[in-house]
């Protein structure tokens, strides 16, 4: 075994860490050591095939599906620190779920949206309800939402939805709170009765899946 | 560290949108996980080596870092940070998997007992194959990595991926620059050992 310099010194040169003074004397040290020499090339062509062969950036699986869970998730952070907030006089009633999130599916759209409304907590005024997750399978639909005041309702619109027949049903849903199961990754939301109506979790190929519970 | 990625003209700064991010906004942050979702999970791919692990790392890693925004003071750039996080959010997994012990790993007891110089080629029986091609190759170098102790997966990681400094990898660790240069060594050669057969017939 060489002392850890000598191996700082390969490291170094095929690092291309060295100075030229040092560059210069560790060559001529590979010229008169064969077995060094080899042992230096190898490893500096096996530098060059990792850098080939480890991209920095890499297409993410089910990419869509990993935004949205991230979302998923801040929202219930969310919903947990409102829930703490509650317990404290007067900061509970600044936090309220508005109507609904959406589930709707649209026909051959294949639309499938889940949106979580919120108050602004900072100004409870209801004209401020954000969408804080949402999930659309088509890219090109845009959810966004406001709080009708004169309808005492959020009104939910899709920007870039094929027209949708008259004649389709398109039905909400009423949650009152969500939980997430981090071991399944799952999250299951829950009705003012506290009944379970609906399910988010991935199937076994990583897929969304909702299902639909009760 | 690891730089930014570019962004066109027009597109919104990391900085405008961590700002954002860090008033709530949720749109925001969607963008920045969006523009380095695919580098984050490269990172914990080529660390974990396994696509479910490093899929749920990498979104653990954003987890992270829109729970610790509040703490974020611009003095770093916005992926350089989120790099830190997702780097010790995976390394922490991997010690954890050492410690259950499950055989793999092994690679420190060849340490110290190579020395530069040293036949590097065991008498395996692989035979040479010049025409081995790219996709194999590949396939080849990530079998091999996944064979490395976390501690040399990490050296390997930090500085053929991110292209990190000594000084920077010594930081991020952090260790020493004698020892981040003792496991760049030890990790390449063996390295050199798995793929002997490849380096042995290119040259």
């Amino acid at each position: 075994m060489k002392p850890p310099s000598e191996e700082h010194d390969l490291i170094r040169w095929i690092d291309g860490e060295m100075n030229e003074t040092e560059i210069a004397t560790f060559e001529e040290r590979l010229k008169q050591d064969p077995v060094l020499a080899k042992e230096a090339r190898q490893m500096r062509e096996l530098s060059t095939s990792l850098r080939t062969h480890l991209p920095a950036e890499m297409r993410v699986p089910h990419a869509d599906y990993f935004n949205t869970q991230i979302e998923v998730r801040i929202t219930q952070m969310a919903l947990d620190e409102a829930r703490a907030k509650q317990a404290s006089p007067g900061l509970g009633a600044m936090f309220q779920w508005l109507r609904q999130p959406w589930f709707a599916l649209a026909g051959t759209a294949a639309l499938a949206v889940l949106g979580f409304f919120l108050l602004n907590p900072a100004t409870g005024d209801a004209s401020e309800s954000m969408i804080i997750s949402s999930y659309t399978p088509n890219t090109h639909v845009q959810a966004r939402t406001y709080h009708d005041s004169a309808a005492d309702a959020t009104v939910l619109i899709l920007d870039g939805l094929d027209a949708v027949p008259a004649e389709r049903k398109v039905s909400g849903i009423n949650i009152q709170r969500s939980e997430v199961e981090p071991e399944l990754a799952s999250t299951t939301m829950f009705d003012s009765h506290g009944t379970p109506v609906l399910m988010i979790s991935r199937d076994a190929l990583g897929n969304p899946m909702i299902t639909p519970r009760g | 560290m690891p730089a930014s990625a570019s962004t066109d003209p027009g597109e919104v700064s990391d900085l405008d949108l961590v700002k954002r991010s860090q008033a709530g906004d949720t749109r925001a942050f969607d963008v920045l996980v969006t523009r380095y979702r695919g580098r984050i999970y490269a990172m914990t791919y080529h660390l974990i080596q396994n696509e479910t692990e490093a899929w749920d790392l990498a979104q653990e890693a954003f987890i992270k870092a829109w729970r610790a925004l509040p703490t974020f003071k611009h003095d770093a750039g916005f992926y350089t940070w989120l790099y830190r996080i997702a780097h010790n959010v995976s390394y922490d997994w991997l010690r954890k998997k050492k410690i259950q012990g499950d055989g793999e790993f092994d690679d420190e007891r060849t340490e110290h007992r190579v020395a530069v110089g040293a036949e590097a080629t065991p008498k395996g029986d692989l035979a040479p194959d010049a025409a081995m091609t790219n996709a194999e190759l590949g396939q080849r170098i990530q079998q091999a990595i996944a064979k490395l102790s976390p501690e040399h997966r990490q050296v390997i990681v930090l500085r053929e991926v991110e292209g990190l400094a000594y000084e920077e990898i010594a930081a991020l660790i952090p260790c020493s620059l004698g020892t981040v240069m003792s496991r760049l060594f030890y990790a390449r050669k063996k390295l050199q050992e798995q793929l002997h057969d490849v380096y042995e017939t290119s040259i």
